[in-house]
């Protein structure tokens, strides 16, 4: 069941939101697609601009001049166009505005959101500055105040100190060039926005840059005819022999000017620069204790993927992040497209609207990708897009470092990456062998991620096999093998605190050895017990080397079970089948986790006994499929030969 | 789920959505206005940007001196590059508007001294009297009157200029 996690701030944006579906649908909702529409806006002020420009004279008498004659004078075009110009920038303001209340209400601010936060404040200041450098350029009695406040409020800042208001403290101080610097500058801070825009997008996995049509034309047309019914027109021309008293005043970029007339230019600092710096501190900022996110791993089904989740990021932008083919649309707690179920682990929700996750959906353990925080490492499984792809698993060119025959039919092959690349796995996951036909054989990774150096496979001889058989007869050291990886969900749980049983049937101990290692390299101090289950002693290829950790490793307990002793074996140990001897080990195994890999049938034929035995379904995991009703359901999607390389 | 509305009632709604919208671009943008001035207000500026004297007289090294220097930089005459200080007073009608006392800028203090202050004044016949000390002693070298019958929203700018020996009087 995922707790929801809902502000005063998102619980008043969803209320309003629930009103804009009903018109909209969630599909269309403004709200959802708010950086998408400041995206639009920002394309539509620099389309309007440049018409602007292309008639804009850049000289103290020309300016006003050539702005009227674009008004007046170009049929109702100019005037369109520069009316759309004011309007979409204020527009724009607005949004953005929106847009970061919006995320700070989420709390969408902290963690790795900081760069797309800052950004954002950047942005928001670019758009004020570039605003108000737009409105001293008709030179009216607008640009006189703009101007004048500006420098004003500039020259009180140390160092420039008065020097700054000079340059149009009159009509004769005022130049030509004064004029094309401020063109150059009502260019050059567009760019820079678009630059940072660039970087604030970035960081969201498949962010949306222009919002649906439906809202572009909406958003146009209602500007279009605000255009015509309300055009935007110059005051009376500049000049700096006098002041009127009053102004037609731009609210949504001037704001700041009134205060600096009502509390000073120092004052409105430090207000403005205190503000700026109060939400740039936002991400750092100390938080509720049950609020605090953490980095969590996410295994996907069925994608069969083990990725990051960030701290603070939803499941759906870590999956779009790593390429997987998550169902969306809103993103943002409302359509319902994104629901999964949550097969392990705990998240949490951001607020969402109650249509999108009913309450039995979410008791029942559902939730919603674009709103679910992960606060533990868990294991989704969801419906991928339709039409849509996974990112293929990286594929390496490998060459053969070492045989070594572990057993009278185990291969130990050791693998290093051409051209001295590495392979970033979790231990419990494994790789693919690409045959010469396109086929593959899967084989689970040995050795745990930290040791580095090359991959090691434990290899059973599978007799006719169609390719193991020559892993013992022709590879040799040297041989180059293509690979794809890693693969796979089955990973250890490091958080909890249950003792850990651990299932090995024959070379199904490989990714156990990898687990183990990763448990014992973490200081991981829980119980563990390793059953590992053969038919002869000499099956227990690494024997010798699991004894060597029961003897360093107090936490850790050895018992290798023989399915079928012989003679010359001199067995004193436990026999029989693997999962019988635990079973008779642990008459209950409510209060334990079990990770089992080897062959299909083993599997089969635990897992009923073991929830017989008060196991939990989401403390067991395998490498063959996940023992809960809902994963069984998938085990005809899962290929046995990754079982740990039992299969050839 | 709430039950969706019909496409007409929808389209409407999203019709008078984006007509709000539009609305409070429109009226927020000219209105209400701005007041920047009373209704029967001038506006006085004081601005000025001056070089004062330098702080301390050039004078002359001695031999001794000189020997300590580097080849290169045996100057026989040390002149520090420091301003002194420019104090400006300003009074309206024999009421005292500004007193200020600017130091020049720059890391070494030798740049010129910038003054700006605007100030909203009842319009009407005003005598100003100006008054600058430029020098180490605070003396006041330069000093001006000036009568004037300001208009309401006229600007008045007193500026400061060697060149024109003193204080000038200016409409803007």
């Amino acid at each position: 069941m995922s707790p929801i996690n809902a502000s005063l701030g998102s619980r008043t944006f969803l209320a309003i939101e629930k009103k804009f579906n009903l018109i909209f649908n969630d599909r269309l909702n403004p709200f959802y697609h708010l950086g998408a529409i400041a995206y639009f806006l920002f394309w539509l002020v620099v389309a309007t601009g440049l018409y602007l420009y292309a008639f804009f004279e850049t000289s103290v008498l020309g300016a006003y001049a050539s702005v009227e004659t674009i008004t007046h004078g170009h049929f109702y075009v100019g005037g369109v166009i520069r009316s759309l110009h004011r309007y979409a920038s204020d527009a724009l303001v607005l949004v953005v505005l929106l847009h970061m209340l919006r995320h700070f209400s989420f709390g969408r601010f902290r963690g790795f959101r900081w760069l797309s936060w800052l950004t954002g404040l950047l942005i928001l200041w670019l758009t004020y500055a570039s605003g108000i450098n737009g409105y001293m350029l008709p030179w009216d009695r607008l640009s006189q105040f703009v101007v004048t406040a500006s420098t004003e409020w500039i020259d009180v800042l140390p160092v420039i100190g008065g020097s700054m208001t000079r340059n149009f403290i009159s009509n004769a101080n005022v130049s030509d060039r004064l004029f094309s610097l401020l063109s150059f500058i009502h260019i050059g801070l567009p760019l820079s926005m678009l630059a940072l825009l660039w970087v604030h997008t970035q960081r969201v996995p498949h962010a949306q840059t222009l919002p649906p049509r439906p809202i572009m034309w909406g958003a146009f047309y209602s500007l279009s005819l605000l255009s015509l019914l309300l055009p935007a027109v110059s005051q009376a021309p500049a000049d700096m022999s006098s002041l009127t008293q009053t102004l037609a005043f731009d609210w949504f970029y001037l704001p700041s000017y009134a205060l600096i007339g009502q509390w000073g230019p120092v004052n409105t600092w430090l207000v403005v620069g205190g503000l700026t710096l109060l939400m740039a501190l936002l991400p750092w900022m100390p938080q509720r204790f049950e609020d605090q996110a953490a980095a969590w791993q996410l295994s996907a089904l069925p994608d069969e993927r083990i990725i990051l989740v960030r701290a603070g990021e939803t499941l759906l932008d870590a999956g779009l992040r790593e390429g997987l083919p998550m169902p969306y649309e809103c993103r943002n707690g409302s359509c319902g497209l994104c629901k999964c179920s949550l097969l392990h682990g705990q998240v949490q929700l951001q607020a969402y609207q109650p249509s999108a996750l009913s309450e039995e959906e979410r008791l029942s353990g559902q939730t919603l990708l674009c709103c679910a925080q992960a606060f533990s490492d868990i294991d989704i499984s969801y419906v991928p897009a339709v039409g849509t792809n996974a990112v293929p698993a990286k594929q390496y060119l490998a060459r053969v470092s070492q045989l070594e025959l572990l057993c009278e039919d185990v291969m130990r092959v050791d693998l290093r990456l051409s051209n001295d690349g590495s392979l970033p796995f979790h231990c419990g996951q494994y790789l693919n062998i690409i045959l010469e036909d396109g086929s593959h054989r899967s084989f689970s990774f040995a050795t745990a991620p930290h040791a580095g150096g090359d991959i090691q496979l434990h290899v059973r001889l599978v007799a006719g096999g169609r390719w193991t058989p020559s892993v013992f007869s022709t590879m040799k050291v040297g041989d180059t093998l293509r690979i794809e990886g890693p693969k796979g969900a089955f990973r250890l749980r490091a958080d909890g605190d249950k003792p850990m049983i651990f299932v090995a049937g024959a070379t199904g101990f490989a990714p156990i050895k990898s687990m183990l290692e990763h448990a014992f390299h973490i200081g991981l101090n829980r119980r563990m017990l390793l059953y590992w289950g053969v038919r002869h002693l000499s099956d227990l290829y690494l024997g010798n080397l699991a004894l060597e950790w029961a003897r360093d490793h107090a936490n850790f307990t050895f018992v290798p079970v023989l399915s079928e002793p012989r003679a010359q074996d001199y067995w004193g140990g436990r026999t029989g089948l693997v999962h019988e001897a635990i079973l008779m080990d642990f008459p209950s195994l409510s209060e334990h986790q079990i990770y089992a890999c080897g062959s299909a049938q083993m599997v089969e034929a635990a897992y009923p006994a073991f929830i017989r035995h008060g196991i939990h379904s989401e403390d067991c995991f395998s490498d063959a499929f996940y023992f809960s009703p809902l994963k069984v359901a998938l085990a005809h999607e899962v290929d046995p030969g990754k079982l740990g390389g039992i299969l050839a | 789920m709430p039950k969706p509305l019909p496409k007409y009632l929808q389209f409407v709604l999203q019709t008078m959505a984006y007509a709000a919208f539009a609305t409070v671009l429109g009226v927020f943008s000219v209105w209400p206005s701005y007041q920047q001035r009373g209704v029967n207000e001038a506006i006085l500026k004081l601005s000025f940007s001056h070089s004062g004297q330098l702080k301390f007289a050039c004078r002359q090294r001695d031999a001794a001196e000189l020997a300590k220097t580097a080849v290169h930089m045996r100057n026989k005459m040390d002149c520090p590059r420091e301003r002194s200080q420019v104090l400006v007073e300003l009074d309206m009608d024999g009421q005292a508007l500004f007193r200020i006392s600017t130091a020049p800028l720059g890391l070494n203090r030798d740049g010129a001294a910038t003054v700006y202050r605007r100030l909203a004044i009842p319009a009407g016949p005003h005598l100003f009297s100006a008054r600058l000390a430029d020098g180490p002693d605070g003396v006041i070298h330069f000093s001006s009157d000036h009568k004037v019958d300001l208009k309401p929203g006229q600007v008045l700018i007193i500026d400061f200029l060697t060149g024109s020996n003193g204080f000038v009087f200016t409409g803007g």
